[in-house]
């Protein structure tokens, strides 16, 4: 991760050790009575770290961020590291250089032709007239028609690939032609752009293999034609500067290329003090390393290559995964017996490399470490009892990691062994192994109380359904008071359903699924009781437990929804706009409360609307008639009023014919849920005055499909992410939701996430869900994310990060949030900006303060922010401290030196009054509960929580969710602004989400991690609402513009 | 009172077609939803020439087999001309043509021009002829009559707002000339946006998009695309290379949906070719008839067809080309039963467990 300060802190003279070892905080509290530690701790390397030089980049830095694909937003420090990334990145495939690099070598060609141009004129591109552009517009591949000079002149391509550089590149063609058709004189300022160089140039220029055979290059010529040198820039560009100076001496830089990729992956916590690595551990597990590497830590210059070398990268993947962990419990992985065996069982015989893709491997390994969940005792969690999992590790496995591990091994017999299992299996690249098996029902155990354990039957259960339901295991997780009885329904009537026909099946694991999902947005929001919880849940499921007819998905349907809205409101009858209010959230007293409320339902009536589904009361009157002219009794003109209603709805205007769909769109295309529903015309049998039994109850069952629909239709609305559009627009795409998966093949499980289905398959009909209702609020804000318009391009990020953001915004909600919390949630923000401030003029303050957050930061950034503390430049560390940090900085500074009431500042004095007088709403569990976000994959729950982790590296497929499930900042610093600008909390109902839209439109990121793009598109939009320049917002909240 | 009604009507106008109240622009009070339905017509004679000179009188308007009565007309660029008496309620107003010897009544002069939307795609299928393109497009914005108004949008898988409806042509150009190159395309996607954004203004309203063709990333469909153009009111005009004439999913798309919005599909051999294309997308807007008629009372809440005829023996051989129907603003099928429903009022709620489990 970069962090952008100014150069000048960068270099500065004095240094702080930053990388602080495990039980650091124990240092700092000797420190605190031990002057002369902590002086030790705080003296400078002896060591002078390589001087800043420059590069100079021909022509303006602008064009060359455009065409080097790097934010226009980032600093000059970071262009050379971003190019170096972005070469070996993107710029080939296999051995073949791809578009992107072969135009940036060509505009690279153009540039030095241009600023030879201008050097001639002062660094100035001149023409004041047409025959002097000529030369110009030759370098520009354009040509000026039809005359030039005269009014109706304009420009045109002459050279394709000039002309495509030059508009690519953004040079100002415009000015230039206007200027020749006024026949005024243009002039264009076209200078070097120097940007600083890590070491010196040429030490990169030298160590370049490839330089040896052709001809010398400079540095920028060197990265774009050496991805090898490309990558180790790039990768020691994210070390500190001290430990850098350490490689580049002792090692150097041509002794690393072969070490690059390492380097990148796994590289970021390197760090070397005062002639040591700081190894996770810290210096007690100084024995233990050595054991393990071969070579002591206090030898950096051998241990380092000792470290990259070994084991094909895992060596490094496992130092990197360690170093990641809270101080804490780093001490349990890196006791001298453990940190052996964990890696013995690691690294296994002959393995394959650890950088051989472009993604990490082994995500369940980064998860088992900074996830692994623990007894108060500090033993590693043992779901069920370690028989069970002897069992489960038995469990047939398509993973040759497993069956592999099978055959050596008869499996664990405690915590420590288990442990050690998962190591071993995780580097298997399967999603549903025993490593992440383990890590969800460790999560869903983990937030149960002693005395509502899991039975070891039930973890036995779910282990073996994993594969199958894993999804689903989130909802277990987000709600600990769902007992054995209630977990153990769900997965037989499931699996039942799952074994019925279709098309009964879809519609019944739709409505089932449905209610589900209902039940859990009431749970949620309060709307049933913690006691009830069990009770109601089994009530929506049971009447789903024996289906085998279309009748009885409707019956099953309806008796559900009954039950759910009997707990939620102690009513046994419920119109449809009801139950959009109880969704929309509790009842308010507030006039603001009720404001947000009545917009919430507003909104979700609208994407019913959009999906043109047949309302929840005209279902439910329809099936009251079929009852009653079953039972003989008369019909009234209503309910064949009511059956036309369900007629209403039409398809789109067709544009492809039937083939046409066939061949453009073979097993993409199916529609035949609706066909079937606009073939059905329950007035006829309504009108029918012989309607025998059987076709009272097949017009019964064929009001399960519309059934299914509109409630799935009110699970979607609920989650309706800003910006959607697909939900407005796309008539089909609720009801194309395939949970049976009958219309594509190749899908496992029907009860997992969905699947997008025909995304970019234009004949498709629109891209809809196959798979179940897991996991909506993020694969929802998937589909819709693209409609989301960036203000600049170039956006990188967006594809991995968006909807987690979204995710984070649609599913929250703040109804029982008091004031109080609110302005404490902005007061625990403030106090950690005043902790930074204080401690930037208090040596032994800064100590305590820098100890936590190396908790939360990588080494750079760590020492980036102890220089410029050091420095006396807190102002220039604040902007760059993500809401999250300040937040936990406080809390734990408050754990850790309860004692310590210092007076930091108005708001340090303000939070601790708060907490003496509202010691529960201060507290940070309920602010952790109540601004969190909810973490699918890392904590397996929608549950919202602050989970305190450092930012987490890219990974590819499902594990990309990590990146964006680190990220806590957005609602914690919303918060804080609502409470500035006099709002309440039931506004962030509304302001969340716009705003969380607003930043996406303002990302503007380079690569995966790049974590400041996002600090700073939330800062802008936290300054445009300020200003009222969200159009919407300055409307809805008038007052808050101004203060 | 007649500064008063003619400011309603223009209000009316301003929200034809629209969907619902957007947030985007004005004050949220706005939600004027009135069923005026504009139409673009384009009159030609068997060799393609456009024919000029019509009057009111000369067109037929069919809604679902309901003879329509025209409530404003315009010729080209013309101001739009108000042919009922506002003050008479809507659906059965007296068409007051030019012919009737009374003196038109001319809207706001806003109504004048059209407000042209461009499309470009920025996307890796268009990396040959990027260039090419821009300078097609460049000529194409320099070419169109002052009245008009342009927004210059361009898209890869994002839509990027490069420059707002403007009548600044400069702006427009430097936005033209700023374009970068992109990644997959989203084509429905970003024209459904396209569309979104052209629904917030009143008057004659067009997309021309610029595209390679092949859509490899869009999660809407394309007929939901075009219903939406059709409903709003907006012509859409696409053109492409020869490049996409080779792929037959978007030769199909790109036919269907212009024709079926009263647009235009053009697939040009070369750059020459994509400038003529343009000059005939101008040409088309000087010469477009724009009418407009209040629907009368139509029970059809679905697709409404529309047939546009010339009238008397002097237009037989003319051709006409305007959208052929469109979908009523969504009725809340989420609602209660409608106002007129009299005695078919249900009950508040619903007694959710009466019936169940009566089956076997």
């Amino acid at each position: 991760m970069k962090f952008p300060l100014r150069l000048s802190l960068l270099v500065a003279p004095v240094f702080f050790c930053c990388c602080l070892p495990a039980n650091a905080g124990d240092t700092v509290n000797s420190a605190v009575t031990n002057p002369s530690e902590a002086v030790a701790i705080s003296s400078p390397a002896d060591e002078p770290v390589s001087a800043v030089a420059e590069f100079p980049i021909p022509g303006p830095l602008r064009s060359f961020l455009r065409m080097a694909g790097i934010s226009q937003k980032v600093a000059p420090e970071e262009v050379l590291p971003l190019l170096s990334r972005n070469v070996f990145i993107r710029g080939y495939e296999g051995s073949r250089q791809t578009e992107f690099l072969i135009l940036l070598s060509r505009y690279m060609v153009q540039a030095r032709e241009l600023a030879e141009l201008a050097a001639s004129q002062g660094a100035i591109i001149r023409a004041s007239n047409c025959d002097d552009a000529k030369p110009l517009l030759r370098i520009l591949g354009y040509r000026a028609r039809p005359n030039c000079g005269e009014p109706g002149t304009s420009l045109q391509t002459a050279d394709r690939e000039r002309a495509f550089l030059t508009i690519d590149s953004g040079f100002p063609l415009p000015e230039l032609e206007e200027a020749l058709q006024g026949g005024k004189p243009f002039e264009y300022a076209y200078t070097s752009s120097p940007v600083p160089v890590l070491f010196a140039a040429g030490e990169w220029t030298m160590a370049s293999a490839k330089n040896n055979k052709e001809a010398s290059k400079d540095l920028v010529d060197t990265i774009l034609t050496d991805p090898n040198v490309a990558r180790l820039y790039w990768a020691l560009s994210k070390l500190d500067p001290e430990t850098n100076a350490f490689l580049e001496r002792s090692i150097g830089i041509r002794k690393l290329l072969p070490y690059a990729p390492v380097l990148d992956f796994y590289g970021s916590h390197l760090c070397i003090r005062e002639g040591r690595v700081v190894v996770p551990g810290g210096p007690a597990a100084d024995s233990a390393w050595k054991d393990l590497v071969g070579v002591s830590p206090t030898s950096p210059a051998a241990f380092i290559p000792r470290l990259l070398a070994g084991d094909k990268g895992w060596m490094t993947a496992y130092f990197d995964v360690l170093s990641r962990v809270s101080k804490s419990h780093q001490t349990y992985f890196t006791e001298s017996k453990r940190l052996r065996l964990f890696y013995t069982a690691l690294r296994a015989p002959n393995p394959s490399g650890a950088t051989t893709g472009a993604f990490r491997p082994a995500p369940a390994l980064l998860l088992l470490v900074t996830r692994l969940q623990w007894e108060p005792n500090g033993e590693p969690l043992v779901p069920g009892n370690i028989e069970v999992w002897r069992d489960i590790l038995r469990q047939k496995s398509d993973s040759r990691v497993v069956h592999e591990w099978r055959k050596h091994n008869p499996g664990p017999t405690s915590p420590d062994q288990l442990v050690q299992t998962m190591f071993e299996l995780s580097r298997s690249t399967t999603d549903d192994g025993p490593p992440q098996i383990y890590m969800a029902i460790s999560a869903l155990e983990s937030r149960r109380s002693p005395e509502h354990r899991l039975a070891p039957a039930t973890v036995r259960l779910l282990a073996q359904k994993y594969e199958d339901f894993s999804d689903q295991y989130r909802i277990f997780s987000e709600f600990q008071e769902l007992n054995d009885a209630s977990i153990v329904l769900f997965m037989d009537t499931a699996e039942a359903l799952t074994n019925i026909p279709n098309p009964v099946r879809g519609n019944a694991l739709g409505t089932l699924q449905a209610n589900v999902g209902m039940w859990q947005i009431l749970a949620r929001q309060g709307q049933i009781s913690n006691e009830q919880l069990n009770d109601s849940w089994q009530q929506v499921i049971k009447p789903f437990s024996k289906i085998r007819s279309a009748a009885q998905v409707y019956d099953a349907g309806r008796a559900s929804l009954g039950a759910l809205f009997r707990f939620a409101t102690g009513e046994t009858t419920v119109s449809q706009d009801e139950i959009i209010d109880l969704l929309a959230g509790p009842r308010q007293t507030t006039a603001e409360g009720m404001r947000m409320h009545h917009e919430i339902a507003i909104r979700i009536r609208s994407v019913l609307d959009g999906q043109r589904l047949v309302s929840l009361d005209t279902l439910l009157g329809l099936g009251d008639a079929l009852y009653e002219k079953a039972h003989g009794k008369p019909l009234n003109d209503f309910a064949i009023h009511q059956a036309g209603e369900m007629r209403e709805f039409e398809m789109p205007r067709p544009i492809f014919t039937n083939g046409e769909r066939t061949e453009w769109a073979a097993g993409i295309y199916n529609n035949h849920h609706t066909e079937v529903q606009m073939r059905t015309d329950l007035a006829k049998v309504f009108k029918s005055p012989t309607a025998s039994p059987a076709q009272l109850e097949e017009a019964r069952g064929q009001l399960a499909s519309f059934l299914r629909d509109t409630l799935v239709g009110l699970n979607y609305a609920y989650y309706e992410p800003p910006g959607a559009q697909a939900l407005h627009n796309n008539p089909l795409l609720v009801r194309s939701h395939d949970f049976a998966a009958e219309t594509v093949g190749g899908i496992k499980t029907v009860w997992q996430a969905p699947q997008l289905i025909g995304q970019g398959s234009p004949a498709g009909g629109g891209a809809h869900f196959v798979g179940s209702l897991a996991d909506l609020p993020y694969v929802l804000s998937d589909l819709e994310q693209d409609f989301i318009s960036p203000e600049s391009v170039q956006a990188l990020i967006w594809k991995e990060l968006t909807p987690g953001l979204l995710t984070s915004a649609i599913l929250p909600r703040w109804w029982d949030v008091s004031q109080n919390e609110l302005h404490a949630v902005a007061l625990y923000q403030r106090t950690g900006e005043e902790l930074l401030t204080a401690c930037a003029k208090d040596d032994q303050l800064r100590i305590k303060v820098m100890a936590i957050l190396s908790d939360r930061v990588d080494p750079q950034r760590s020492e980036q922010v102890e220089q410029a503390l050091s420095a006396d430049h807190a102002s220039e560390v604040l902007p760059r401290m993500t809401p999250a940090d300040t937040f936990y900085l406080t809390a734990e500074f408050q754990r850790r030196y309860p004692g310590e009431t210092g007076t930091w500042g108005t708001a340090t004095a303000e939070l601790q009054d708060l907490s003496r007088q509202h010691p529960e709403q201060v507290s940070w569990e309920r602010l952790s509960r109540d601004f969190g976000v909810p973490h699918p994959v890392l904590a397996q729950s929608y549950g919202r929580e602050l989970l305190n982790l450092g930012p987490l590296p890219a990974f590819a497929g499902y594990s990309s969710r990590f990146l964006a499930e680190s990220w806590d900042s957005p609602n914690l610093y919303w918060a804080r602004l609502a409470d500035e600008t006099g709002l309440s909390a039931v506004a962030l109902n509304r302001l969340v989400p716009q705003l969380t839209r607003h930043m996406v439109e303002k990302i503007f990121a380079t690569d995966f991690e790049d974590w400041p793009a996002l600090l700073r598109a939330m800062h802008e939009t936290g300054e445009d609402f300020r200003n009222g320049k969200i159009a919407s917002l300055a409307i809805a909240f008038p007052s808050a513009a101004t203060k | 009172m007649l500064r008063k009604s003619l400011l309603s009507l223009c209000l009316l106008s301003l929200f034809v077609g629209s969907r619902t109240g957007l947030e985007a622009q004005g004050s949220p009070d706005l939600h004027v939803v009135v069923n005026l339905v504009q139409l673009n017509v384009a009159v030609t004679d068997r060799k393609g020439n456009y024919i000029t000179g019509l009057r009111p009188k000369d067109f037929s308007i069919v809604e679902d087999g309901i003879t329509e009565k025209v409530a404003t007309f315009a010729e080209g660029n013309e101001p739009a001309v108000s042919l009922i008496d506002p003050a008479r309620p809507r659906g059965d107003a007296e068409v007051k043509g030019a012919s009737a010897g009374t003196t038109p009544v001319t809207l706001d002069s806003l109504m004048a021009g059209a407000n042209v939307f461009v499309l470009f795609d920025t996307s890796n299928y268009m990396y040959r002829g990027f260039v090419f393109a821009q300078d097609a497009i460049a000529e194409f914005i320099r070419s169109l009559g002052t009245a008009d108004k342009i927004a210059f949008y361009s898209y890869s898988r994002d839509l990027s707002r490069a420059a707002p409806l403007t009548a600044d042509r400069t702006q427009v150009l430097h936005a033209v000339r700023s374009t970068v190159a992109g990644d997959e395309a989203a084509l429905y996607n970003t024209l459904l946006l396209t569309l979104n954004d052209a629904t917030q203004y009143k008057g004659r309203k067009v997309v021309v998009v610029f595209s390679n063709g092949p859509d490899n990333s869009s999660v809407v469909p394309p007929e939901d695309v075009a219903e939406f153009a059709q409903s709003a009111g907006v012509s859409i005009y696409m053109i492409s290379t020869q490049d996409a004439k080779i792929e037959p999913l978007s030769t199909a798309v790109f036919d269907r949906m212009t024709a079926a919005t009263g647009g235009k599909a053009y697939f040009s051999k070369n750059w020459r070719d994509e400038k003529r294309a343009f000059a005939s997308v101008r040409d088309d807007l000087a010469h477009l008839y724009s009418l407009s008629y209040y629907p009368k009372a139509n029970p059809n809440s679905g697709w409404r067809a529309i047939n546009v005829k010339l009238i008397g023996d002097h237009a037989k051989g003319y051709k006409i080309r305007t959208r052929n129907g469109y979908r009523p603003q969504p009725s809340r099928f989420s609602s209660e039963a409608q106002p007129d429903r009299l005695d078919l009022t249900p009950p508040n709620s619903y007694a959710l467990s009466a019936p169940a489990g009566n089956s076997k």
